[in-house]
Protein backbone atom coordinates (compact mmCIF):
# COMPACT_ATOMS: atom_id res chain seq x y z
CA UNK A 1 0.00 0.00 0.00
CA UNK A 2 1.14 3.47 -1.19
CA UNK A 3 1.05 6.21 1.55
CA UNK A 4 -0.03 9.73 0.08
CA UNK A 5 -0.15 12.33 1.44
CA UNK A 6 -2.66 15.29 1.36
CA UNK A 7 -3.20 19.27 2.00
CA UNK A 8 -5.89 20.10 3.81
CA UNK A 9 -8.10 23.52 4.78
CA UNK A 10 -9.75 23.03 8.11
CA UNK A 11 -12.56 25.52 9.71
CA UNK A 12 -12.92 24.38 13.41
CA UNK A 13 -15.50 25.47 15.52
CA UNK A 14 -13.47 27.26 18.78
CA UNK A 15 -15.00 28.58 21.79
CA UNK A 16 -13.25 29.14 25.19
CA UNK A 17 -15.76 28.10 27.61
CA UNK A 18 -19.40 27.40 27.75
CA UNK A 19 -20.46 30.67 28.18
CA UNK A 20 -18.19 32.31 25.32
CA UNK A 21 -19.89 32.62 21.93
CA UNK A 22 -17.79 30.61 19.59
CA UNK A 23 -16.28 31.30 15.99
CA UNK A 24 -15.11 29.22 13.16
CA UNK A 25 -10.70 29.53 12.34
CA UNK A 26 -9.60 28.37 9.71
CA UNK A 27 -6.36 26.64 9.90
CA UNK A 28 -3.83 24.64 7.21
CA UNK A 29 -2.31 21.94 7.30
CA UNK A 30 0.57 20.53 4.34
CA UNK A 31 1.73 16.72 4.28
CA UNK A 32 -0.76 14.73 6.26
CA UNK A 33 -0.46 11.01 5.71
CA UNK A 34 -3.37 9.47 4.15
CA UNK A 35 -2.87 6.49 6.99
CA UNK A 36 -3.84 8.57 9.74
CA UNK A 37 -6.72 8.50 11.55
CA UNK A 38 -9.11 11.91 11.47
CA UNK A 39 -7.78 12.15 15.10
CA UNK A 40 -4.32 11.72 14.13
CA UNK A 41 -4.73 14.42 11.68
CA UNK A 42 -6.51 16.89 14.73
CA UNK A 43 -3.10 15.60 16.88
CA UNK A 44 -0.38 16.66 14.20
CA UNK A 45 -3.01 20.12 14.14
CA UNK A 46 -2.71 20.76 17.75
CA UNK A 47 1.01 19.60 17.89
CA UNK A 48 1.59 22.86 15.02
CA UNK A 49 -0.63 24.99 17.55
CA UNK A 50 1.34 24.44 20.66
CA UNK A 51 4.80 24.52 18.92
CA UNK A 52 3.19 27.92 17.89
CA UNK A 53 2.76 29.08 21.76
CA UNK A 54 -1.72 28.98 20.43
CA UNK A 55 -4.09 27.29 22.49
CA UNK A 56 -4.95 23.29 20.75
CA UNK A 57 -7.96 22.63 19.91
CA UNK A 58 -9.48 20.49 22.72
CA UNK A 59 -11.71 17.52 21.02
CA UNK A 60 -12.81 14.17 23.11
CA UNK A 61 -11.36 10.72 22.54
CA UNK A 62 -10.35 7.29 24.46
CA UNK A 63 -10.21 4.58 23.08
CA UNK A 64 -9.60 5.32 19.53
CA UNK A 65 -10.98 2.04 17.89
CA UNK A 66 -14.55 2.95 17.77
CA UNK A 67 -15.86 1.42 21.18
CA UNK A 68 -15.68 3.84 23.94
CA UNK A 69 -18.22 6.27 22.71
CA UNK A 70 -16.18 9.31 23.52
CA UNK A 71 -14.99 10.79 19.90
CA UNK A 72 -17.39 13.03 17.59
CA UNK A 73 -17.80 16.06 15.84
CA UNK A 74 -19.40 16.94 13.17
CA UNK A 75 -17.32 16.79 9.55
CA UNK A 76 -19.08 18.48 6.80
CA UNK A 77 -22.59 18.11 7.85
CA UNK A 78 -22.60 14.78 8.50
CA UNK A 79 -21.86 13.51 12.49
CA UNK A 80 -18.33 11.57 12.75
CA UNK A 81 -17.42 12.31 8.83
CA UNK A 82 -18.84 10.85 5.49
CA UNK A 83 -17.72 7.03 6.11
CA UNK A 84 -21.49 4.99 6.76
CA UNK A 85 -20.89 3.08 10.34
CA UNK A 86 -17.37 4.55 11.60
CA UNK A 87 -16.83 6.85 14.53
CA UNK A 88 -14.66 9.43 14.04
CA UNK A 89 -11.83 7.86 15.58
CA UNK A 90 -11.72 5.05 12.88
CA UNK A 91 -12.08 7.56 10.04
CA UNK A 92 -9.17 7.63 7.47
CA UNK A 93 -7.56 10.29 5.96
CA UNK A 94 -7.74 8.43 2.66
CA UNK A 95 -11.07 9.38 2.30
CA UNK A 96 -10.28 12.84 1.58
CA UNK A 97 -8.98 14.83 -0.84
CA UNK A 98 -5.75 16.92 -1.24
CA UNK A 99 -7.09 21.40 -1.35
CA UNK A 100 -10.13 19.64 0.08
CA UNK A 101 -12.06 22.34 3.11
CA UNK A 102 -12.85 20.72 6.52
CA UNK A 103 -15.38 22.64 8.11
CA UNK A 104 -15.16 20.74 11.82
CA UNK A 105 -18.38 21.53 14.46
CA UNK A 106 -19.03 20.20 18.00
CA UNK A 107 -22.15 17.86 18.65
CA UNK A 108 -24.82 20.34 18.61
CA UNK A 109 -28.07 19.92 20.55
CA UNK A 110 -29.79 21.98 23.27
CA UNK A 111 -29.38 19.15 25.39
CA UNK A 112 -25.56 19.08 24.88
CA UNK A 113 -23.91 22.01 25.93
CA UNK A 114 -20.00 22.97 24.90
CA UNK A 115 -18.09 22.93 27.31
CA UNK A 116 -14.60 23.73 25.17
CA UNK A 117 -14.29 23.78 21.06
CA UNK A 118 -15.13 20.08 19.82
CA UNK A 119 -16.12 19.35 23.18
CA UNK A 120 -19.80 18.78 24.46
CA UNK A 121 -21.23 18.25 28.16
CA UNK A 122 -23.24 14.68 26.78
CA UNK A 123 -24.65 13.41 30.61
CA UNK A 124 -27.65 13.79 29.53
CA UNK A 125 -27.59 10.28 27.92
CA UNK A 126 -25.67 9.02 31.29
CA UNK A 127 -29.06 10.36 33.18
CA UNK A 128 -31.07 8.70 30.84
CA UNK A 129 -29.23 5.44 31.71
CA UNK A 130 -29.31 5.83 35.21
CA UNK A 131 -33.12 6.62 35.39
CA UNK A 132 -34.11 2.68 33.85
CA UNK A 133 -31.43 1.21 32.29
CA UNK A 134 -30.20 -1.02 34.05
CA UNK A 135 -31.32 -4.61 35.50
CA UNK A 136 -31.34 -5.04 39.03
CA UNK A 137 -30.44 -8.10 41.05
CA UNK A 138 -31.71 -8.05 44.27
CA UNK A 139 -31.48 -11.60 45.65
CA UNK A 140 -29.35 -14.54 45.07
CA UNK A 141 -26.44 -15.14 42.36
CA UNK A 142 -27.04 -13.53 39.00
CA UNK A 143 -28.54 -16.78 36.99
CA UNK A 144 -25.54 -17.79 34.25
CA UNK A 145 -26.57 -15.64 30.75
CA UNK A 146 -26.16 -19.06 28.79
CA UNK A 147 -28.26 -21.25 31.10
CA UNK A 148 -31.49 -19.35 29.92
CA UNK A 149 -32.24 -20.21 26.50
CA UNK A 150 -32.95 -17.20 24.19
CA UNK A 151 -33.89 -17.62 20.26
CA UNK A 152 -31.23 -16.86 18.29
CA UNK A 153 -33.07 -13.93 16.56
CA UNK A 154 -33.97 -12.32 19.18
CA UNK A 155 -30.21 -12.61 20.71
CA UNK A 156 -29.58 -11.05 17.97
CA UNK A 157 -31.65 -7.91 17.82
CA UNK A 158 -30.73 -7.17 21.44
CA UNK A 159 -27.23 -7.40 20.54
CA UNK A 160 -27.84 -5.08 17.84
CA UNK A 161 -29.14 -2.53 20.06
CA UNK A 162 -26.71 -3.16 22.71
CA UNK A 163 -23.48 -1.97 19.93
CA UNK A 164 -24.71 1.57 20.85
CA UNK A 165 -21.99 3.17 22.17
CA UNK A 166 -23.82 5.93 23.35
CA UNK A 167 -21.84 8.76 21.17
CA UNK A 168 -24.56 11.05 20.53
CA UNK A 169 -24.12 11.47 17.08
CA UNK A 170 -27.86 10.47 17.16
CA UNK A 171 -28.94 13.23 18.88
CA UNK A 172 -26.21 15.73 16.79
CA UNK A 173 -27.62 14.81 13.41
CA UNK A 174 -31.15 15.01 14.19
CA UNK A 175 -33.07 17.68 12.95
CA UNK A 176 -34.87 17.55 16.27
CA UNK A 177 -32.39 17.16 18.85
CA UNK A 178 -33.78 13.83 19.43
CA UNK A 179 -32.23 11.33 21.57
CA UNK A 180 -34.89 8.31 20.86
CA UNK A 181 -32.21 6.31 18.59
CA UNK A 182 -30.26 6.79 22.18
CA UNK A 183 -33.30 5.56 24.57
CA UNK A 184 -34.67 2.91 22.19
CA UNK A 185 -31.60 1.18 21.77
CA UNK A 186 -30.47 1.36 25.42
CA UNK A 187 -34.49 0.26 26.20
CA UNK A 188 -35.17 -2.59 23.38
CA UNK A 189 -31.58 -4.02 24.33
CA UNK A 190 -33.27 -5.01 27.73
CA UNK A 191 -36.77 -5.56 26.76
CA UNK A 192 -35.70 -8.33 24.27
CA UNK A 193 -34.21 -10.30 26.96
CA UNK A 194 -35.27 -12.28 30.27
CA UNK A 195 -33.19 -10.33 32.56
CA UNK A 196 -35.35 -7.01 31.47
CA UNK A 197 -38.80 -8.73 31.96
CA UNK A 198 -39.21 -7.52 36.07
CA UNK A 199 -38.62 -3.58 35.37
CA UNK A 200 -39.63 -3.88 32.08
CA UNK A 201 -42.65 -1.44 32.55
CA UNK A 202 -41.11 1.14 34.89
CA UNK A 203 -37.75 1.10 32.41
CA UNK A 204 -39.96 2.21 29.68
CA UNK A 205 -41.83 5.11 31.58
CA UNK A 206 -38.50 6.33 33.40
CA UNK A 207 -36.36 6.47 30.61
CA UNK A 208 -38.65 8.37 28.36
CA UNK A 209 -39.91 10.43 31.07
CA UNK A 210 -35.98 11.39 31.59
CA UNK A 211 -35.40 12.07 28.14
CA UNK A 212 -38.23 14.50 27.72
CA UNK A 213 -37.14 16.22 30.89
CA UNK A 214 -33.48 16.73 29.56
CA UNK A 215 -34.90 18.92 26.53
CA UNK A 216 -34.19 16.91 23.65
CA UNK A 217 -36.67 17.06 20.97
CA UNK A 218 -39.32 14.61 19.57
CA UNK A 219 -38.99 12.17 16.70
CA UNK A 220 -40.76 12.68 13.57
CA UNK A 221 -39.21 10.03 12.08
CA UNK A 222 -36.53 12.11 9.98
CA UNK A 223 -33.94 8.83 10.10
CA UNK A 224 -30.68 10.68 9.99
CA UNK A 225 -30.02 8.90 13.29
CA UNK A 226 -29.90 5.61 11.98
CA UNK A 227 -27.70 7.09 8.88
CA UNK A 228 -25.06 8.50 10.89
CA UNK A 229 -25.03 5.83 13.68
CA UNK A 230 -21.25 4.88 13.75
CA UNK A 231 -22.81 1.01 14.91
CA UNK A 232 -25.44 0.73 12.06
CA UNK A 233 -28.74 0.98 15.10
CA UNK A 234 -31.89 0.42 13.05
CA UNK A 235 -35.06 3.07 13.71
CA UNK A 236 -36.78 -0.22 14.83
CA UNK A 237 -35.49 0.70 18.21
CA UNK A 238 -37.51 3.06 18.21
CA UNK A 239 -40.37 2.05 17.10
CA UNK A 240 -39.49 -1.28 19.67
CA UNK A 241 -39.74 1.76 22.66
CA UNK A 242 -42.61 3.33 21.30
CA UNK A 243 -44.60 0.00 21.59
CA UNK A 244 -42.77 -0.50 25.20
CA UNK A 245 -43.95 2.81 26.18
CA UNK A 246 -47.45 2.90 24.90
CA UNK A 247 -47.90 -0.66 26.38
CA UNK A 248 -46.38 0.66 30.09
CA UNK A 249 -49.02 3.77 29.81
CA UNK A 250 -52.06 2.30 28.98
CA UNK A 251 -52.25 -1.45 30.40
CA UNK A 252 -50.09 -0.24 33.30
CA UNK B 1 -49.57 12.90 15.26
CA UNK B 2 -50.10 9.49 14.87
CA UNK B 3 -53.20 9.02 16.16
CA UNK B 4 -55.36 12.30 14.69
CA UNK B 5 -53.22 11.16 11.29
CA UNK B 6 -54.48 8.03 10.76
CA UNK B 7 -58.47 9.44 11.40
CA UNK B 8 -57.75 11.66 8.77
CA UNK B 9 -56.50 9.11 6.36
CA UNK B 10 -59.76 7.55 7.34
CA UNK B 11 -61.76 10.25 6.53
CA UNK B 12 -59.79 10.73 3.23
CA UNK B 13 -60.65 7.13 2.51
CA UNK B 14 -64.66 8.34 2.97
CA UNK B 15 -64.18 11.51 1.23
CA UNK B 16 -62.32 9.69 -1.35
CA UNK B 17 -65.87 7.51 -2.22
CA UNK B 18 -68.37 10.25 -1.96
CA UNK B 19 -66.50 12.31 -4.44
CA UNK B 20 -66.06 9.22 -6.80
CA UNK B 21 -70.13 9.84 -7.49
CA UNK B 22 -68.82 12.49 -9.00
CA UNK B 23 -66.78 10.29 -12.00
CA UNK B 24 -70.69 9.26 -12.72
CA UNK B 25 -72.29 12.27 -13.27
CA UNK B 26 -73.21 15.56 -10.79
CA UNK B 27 -76.47 14.58 -10.52
CA UNK B 28 -75.52 11.30 -8.74
CA UNK B 29 -72.97 13.62 -6.67
CA UNK B 30 -75.78 15.27 -5.33
CA UNK B 31 -78.33 12.52 -4.69
CA UNK B 32 -75.12 11.42 -2.09
CA UNK B 33 -75.03 15.22 -0.61
CA UNK B 34 -78.96 14.83 -0.19
CA UNK B 35 -78.91 11.53 1.23
CA UNK B 36 -76.27 12.39 3.57
CA UNK B 37 -77.59 15.74 5.11
CA UNK B 38 -81.12 13.75 5.65
CA UNK B 39 -79.05 12.63 8.79
CA UNK B 40 -78.17 15.37 10.49
CA UNK B 41 -77.35 13.66 13.36
CA UNK B 42 -74.62 11.42 11.83
CA UNK B 43 -73.47 15.07 9.52
CA UNK B 44 -73.18 16.98 12.73
CA UNK B 45 -71.12 14.60 14.93
CA UNK B 46 -69.18 13.82 11.97
CA UNK B 47 -68.25 17.14 11.00
CA UNK B 48 -67.19 18.39 14.11
CA UNK B 49 -65.50 15.38 15.44
CA UNK B 50 -63.40 15.72 11.78
CA UNK B 51 -62.78 18.99 12.91
CA UNK B 52 -61.92 18.63 16.28
CA UNK B 53 -59.54 16.03 15.02
CA UNK B 54 -58.01 18.14 12.29
CA UNK B 55 -57.63 20.75 14.97
CA UNK B 56 -55.76 18.85 17.52
CA UNK B 57 -53.33 17.45 14.42
CA UNK B 58 -52.69 21.23 13.39
CA UNK B 59 -52.14 22.39 17.06
CA UNK B 60 -49.70 19.58 17.91
CA UNK B 61 -47.83 19.58 14.82
CA UNK B 62 -47.21 22.94 15.05
CA UNK B 63 -45.93 22.76 18.46
CA UNK B 64 -44.10 19.90 17.68
CA UNK B 65 -42.51 21.77 15.28
CA UNK B 66 -41.60 24.75 17.75
CA UNK B 67 -40.81 22.45 20.21
CA UNK B 68 -38.30 20.89 17.92
CA UNK B 69 -36.52 23.97 16.61
CA UNK B 70 -35.70 24.96 20.16
CA UNK B 71 -34.80 21.56 20.66
CA UNK B 72 -31.84 21.88 17.84
CA UNK B 73 -30.37 24.78 19.22
CA UNK B 74 -27.59 26.93 17.22
CA UNK B 75 -28.05 25.26 13.76
CA UNK B 76 -24.91 23.95 11.78
CA UNK B 77 -22.54 26.04 9.20
CA UNK B 78 -22.96 23.32 6.57
CA UNK B 79 -26.81 21.72 6.28
CA UNK B 80 -26.54 18.42 4.73
CA UNK B 81 -28.93 15.66 5.17
CA UNK B 82 -27.26 12.15 5.60
CA UNK B 83 -30.32 10.70 4.04
CA UNK B 84 -31.54 10.49 0.65
CA UNK B 85 -35.37 12.11 -0.78
CA UNK B 86 -35.43 13.53 3.13
CA UNK B 87 -38.01 16.42 1.16
CA UNK B 88 -41.00 14.76 1.98
CA UNK B 89 -39.85 14.86 5.71
CA UNK B 90 -38.12 18.12 6.69
CA UNK B 91 -41.39 19.88 5.39
CA UNK B 92 -44.20 18.48 7.01
CA UNK B 93 -44.86 21.81 8.22
CA UNK B 94 -45.05 23.76 5.10
CA UNK B 95 -47.09 20.98 3.10
CA UNK B 96 -49.43 20.76 6.80
CA UNK B 97 -49.61 24.44 6.23
CA UNK B 98 -51.10 24.38 2.75
CA UNK B 99 -53.58 21.40 3.38
CA UNK B 100 -54.53 23.81 6.26
CA UNK B 101 -55.26 26.50 4.09
CA UNK B 102 -56.77 24.40 1.59
CA UNK B 103 -59.16 22.92 4.47
CA UNK B 104 -60.29 26.46 4.91
CA UNK B 105 -60.79 27.62 1.54
CA UNK B 106 -62.69 24.12 0.33
CA UNK B 107 -64.86 24.21 3.54
CA UNK B 108 -66.02 27.83 3.67
CA UNK B 109 -67.02 27.41 -0.24
CA UNK B 110 -68.23 23.99 -0.53
CA UNK B 111 -69.34 22.56 3.31
CA UNK B 112 -70.82 26.30 4.51
CA UNK B 113 -72.24 26.28 0.56
CA UNK B 114 -75.73 25.38 0.01
CA UNK B 115 -76.01 21.56 0.09
CA UNK B 116 -79.00 21.99 -2.13
CA UNK B 117 -76.85 22.78 -5.52
CA UNK B 118 -74.11 21.29 -4.26
CA UNK B 119 -73.26 19.28 -7.67
CA UNK B 120 -73.62 23.15 -9.34
CA UNK B 121 -71.66 24.85 -7.11
CA UNK B 122 -68.57 22.08 -7.60
CA UNK B 123 -68.92 21.94 -11.49
CA UNK B 124 -68.78 26.28 -11.41
CA UNK B 125 -66.04 25.87 -8.87
CA UNK B 126 -63.88 24.47 -11.79
CA UNK B 127 -64.60 26.43 -13.91
CA UNK B 128 -62.06 29.12 -12.70
CA UNK B 129 -58.72 27.49 -13.67
CA UNK B 130 -57.28 29.69 -11.13
CA UNK B 131 -59.50 27.55 -8.70
CA UNK B 132 -58.33 23.99 -10.01
CA UNK B 133 -54.78 24.81 -10.21
CA UNK B 134 -55.09 25.94 -6.44
CA UNK B 135 -56.55 21.99 -5.66
CA UNK B 136 -54.63 20.40 -7.90
CA UNK B 137 -50.88 22.09 -5.79
CA UNK B 138 -53.09 21.17 -2.40
CA UNK B 139 -53.39 17.65 -4.00
CA UNK B 140 -49.63 17.41 -4.10
CA UNK B 141 -48.78 18.84 -0.98
CA UNK B 142 -51.15 16.60 0.75
CA UNK B 143 -49.64 13.39 -1.29
CA UNK B 144 -46.14 14.93 -0.12
CA UNK B 145 -47.27 15.17 3.31
CA UNK B 146 -48.96 11.32 3.21
CA UNK B 147 -45.78 10.34 1.67
CA UNK B 148 -43.80 10.89 5.14
CA UNK B 149 -46.97 10.48 7.21
CA UNK B 150 -48.18 7.46 6.52
CA UNK B 151 -45.12 5.43 7.00
CA UNK B 152 -44.11 7.80 9.77
CA UNK B 153 -47.87 6.77 11.37
CA UNK B 154 -47.07 3.29 11.21
CA UNK B 155 -43.25 3.82 12.72
CA UNK B 156 -44.48 5.87 15.46
CA UNK B 157 -47.27 3.15 16.78
CA UNK B 158 -43.97 1.01 16.67
CA UNK B 159 -45.41 -1.14 13.40
CA UNK B 160 -41.62 -2.02 12.04
CA UNK B 161 -40.87 -5.79 11.42
CA UNK B 162 -38.69 -7.01 8.38
CA UNK B 163 -41.43 -8.99 7.51
CA UNK B 164 -43.67 -6.25 7.00
CA UNK B 165 -41.35 -3.41 6.01
CA UNK B 166 -41.48 -4.14 1.94
CA UNK B 167 -45.02 -4.07 2.30
CA UNK B 168 -44.96 -0.55 4.28
CA UNK B 169 -42.12 0.80 1.65
CA UNK B 170 -44.45 -0.11 -1.23
CA UNK B 171 -47.64 1.82 0.46
CA UNK B 172 -45.43 4.81 1.20
CA UNK B 173 -46.02 5.45 -2.89
CA UNK B 174 -49.51 3.61 -3.23
CA UNK B 175 -50.83 5.47 -0.80
CA UNK B 176 -49.86 9.47 -1.74
CA UNK B 177 -50.48 8.26 -5.29
CA UNK B 178 -53.97 6.81 -4.95
CA UNK B 179 -55.16 10.14 -3.29
CA UNK B 180 -53.66 12.30 -5.43
CA UNK B 181 -54.95 10.28 -8.09
CA UNK B 182 -58.66 10.27 -7.05
CA UNK B 183 -58.72 13.70 -5.59
CA UNK B 184 -57.21 15.62 -8.75
CA UNK B 185 -58.78 14.01 -11.66
CA UNK B 186 -61.86 15.94 -10.55
CA UNK B 187 -60.53 19.16 -11.10
CA UNK B 188 -58.47 17.68 -14.07
CA UNK B 189 -62.11 16.28 -15.75
CA UNK B 190 -63.40 19.57 -15.43
CA UNK B 191 -60.82 21.69 -16.25
CA UNK B 192 -60.80 19.34 -19.69
CA UNK B 193 -64.49 19.77 -19.96
CA UNK B 194 -65.46 15.89 -19.55
CA UNK B 195 -67.17 16.88 -16.17
CA UNK B 196 -70.99 17.10 -16.38
S1 LIG C 1 -12.40 7.34 20.71
FE1 LIG C 1 -13.51 5.62 21.45
S2 LIG C 1 -15.01 5.45 19.92
FE2 LIG C 1 -13.76 6.97 19.08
Amino acid sequence: MTTKSIDLSLEIWRQKDSKATGDFETYTLQNISTDMSFLEMLDVLNENLTREGRDPVAFDHDCREGICGMCGAVVNGIAHGPEPETTLCQLHMRHFNSGDTLVIEPFRSRAFPIMKDLITDRSALDRIIQAGGYVSVNTGGAPDGNAIPIPSTTAELAMDAASCIGCGACVASCPNGAAMLFTGAKISQLSLLSQGQPERKERAMAMVTAMDKEGFGNCTNERECEAVCPKGISIRNIAIMNREYVKASVLG
Amino acid sequence: MAITGCCLVLFLCSHAAGNATLFYSTQLFQAYADQLHSHPLIVSVFSKGLFLIFAVHAITGSLLFLQNRKARGQGYKIQTRAVKNSQASSTMIYSGLLILLFALIHTAVVSFGDHGKIGITISELFDSFFVSIFYLIAFIGLALHLSHGFWSMLQTFGVNHPRYNKLISRLTYVVPVFFLLIFSAIPLLFLFGTGQ
